[in-house]
Order: structure tokens, then sequence, then C-alpha cells
């Protein structure tokens, strides 16, 4: 059953089910197929034997393979090579750019310079509040030293 | 005595050991049971037992076996389903 040409299903793993050819008996165990699967080894006991053969040379290319199934009506599988990226590579900066990347970094400086001032000036116009706020909180404490004396009245009482 | 709502078996029950050494009682919630084979109904491996939360986190190649039928019927009836196609 198991040939050179033989048409198979395979019953296991990703490729389950799709159609193959074996191209060559590698052991008493293992053949290698070809087809609407990839090209691969395979186990015997994972594949099912079907009635068709084809004739196909030992170790044949995966386009004969293509022919060959195309005659009993399967085709096989076609991958699409991968089209060639090319990286971005990055260029050195000519000193004249590196020049105006520096001019424009110090007027980044001077844009943020005059907002520290005002940040300062501020905390000095806290300060003066504050200044404000402790003249007030004195007039309390006068009045705290009011109130002492009022109890002190009533213990005269 | 627990507290009245977890009285219930909604909710599995682990012994934890704390810092100090005592062993707590912590009270989970029950993880969904493993997913069955349509055909013969033994759980499927490959299929992760999980939270739909985190299922759904989960890249689709995680979930599944990748075959025909992959996380739907198991190995074998899965062969026996295309051994069945191939002999028509």
């Amino acid at each position: 059953m198991i040939e050179i040409g033989r048409l198979c299903v395979k019953l296991a793993g990703r490729d389950a089910g799709k159609k193959a050819l074996i191209i060559d008996i590698l052991d008493d165990k293992f053949v290698l197929i070809d087809g609407e699967t990839r090209r691969r080894r395979c186990n015997i006991l994972h594949l099912e034997p079907l009635t068709q053969v084809v004739k196909i040379k030992k170790n044949s290319s995966h386009e004969e393979v293509a022919e060959a199934l195309k005659e009993i009506g399967v085709e096989a599988r076609v991958t699409k090579p991968k089209p060639k990226t090319q990286k971005p590579r990055t260029k050195r900066k000519t000193p004249e750019q590196l020049r105006e990347q520096k001019q424009e970094k110090k007027k980044l400086l001077g844009l943020f310079k005059p907002k520290a001032k005002k940040a300062e000036a501020k905390q000095e116009t806290t300060l003066e509040e504050k200044a404000g706020l402790g003249v007030k909180e004195t007039k309390p404490a006068g009045k705290k030293e009011s109130k002492p004396k009022k109890p002190a009245a009533k213990k005269e009482k | 005595m627990p507290a009245r709502r977890l009285r219930s078996r909604s909710l599995r029950k682990v012994f934890r050991k704390v810092p100090g050494g005592d062993t707590h009682l912590h009270y989970k919630k029950q993880k969904p049971q493993p997913a069955k084979c349509g055909n013969c109904g033994t759980s499927l491996k490959g299929v992760p037992r999980e939270f739909p939360f985190r299922m759904r986190k989960m890249p689709k190649t995680f979930k599944r076996p990748e075959r025909p039928y992959g996380g739907v019927l198991c190995s074998k009836c899965m062969r026996m389903k295309i051994l069945e196609k191939s002999r028509q």
C-alpha cells in the first residue's frame, strides 16, 4: 500500500484532512510527503492511503508534484513568497542641522524661563499675604487676651 | 460561623497560610467546567479552563489546538471523522 506516488489523506496535526503524495520512503515507519500539505516527513500511522497512484520520480520537487496532482484534480499548496522589506536606515545629521537643533532648544529654554519668574513673584505675594495674615492673627491674640479678663471678672463676682 | 452569604456551595473554599502562621479560610469563585468533545464527551486537551474574562485576553492560538475541529472534537473523534470522509 505504501509506495512512491500513492495518494494519501493526512489524519493528524494541522494538515489533517489534506491530500498528499508519497515522495520517498525513509524508514519502515516514516515517509516523505508533499501536496496540499507542507513538504514533510510523516508517520505511516498518520496517513490513510487512497486508491489512486501517480507516476512520479523519487524525491521529486514540489512543482513536479503539483503538476502530477493537477491531473487528478487536486491543487497543491502554494506559498506566497514574502516581499523583502527594507528597513529605514537612520541618517547622520549634518553639522548645519545640529546647529539648528541647538538653536531650537535654546528658544525652548527661553520660553520656560519667564514662567519660573512668575512663580517666584507669586511666592513673594503669598509671603506678603502671609505677613498680612500674621498681622490679623495678632488681633485675635489680643481678643484672647481680652477673653481671660471676663472669666476673671466672673471669678470676681 | 461564616457569614450567611458564604454558606452556599457556589463558592469554593481555599485554605491560605497567612504571614502570622495561621491558616485562614478564603472563599473564591469557582472555575467553569472544562471543555468537552462534541462527539464522545471527554474533556479536551489544549483548551484552558479559565474565566471568560481571562479567555478573552488570550490569543486565539492559546485557546485551542491548531488542527481541523480543534477545540470542538478530541483528536480521536477528528481522525474518525476524516477517515469516514476519505472512504466515501
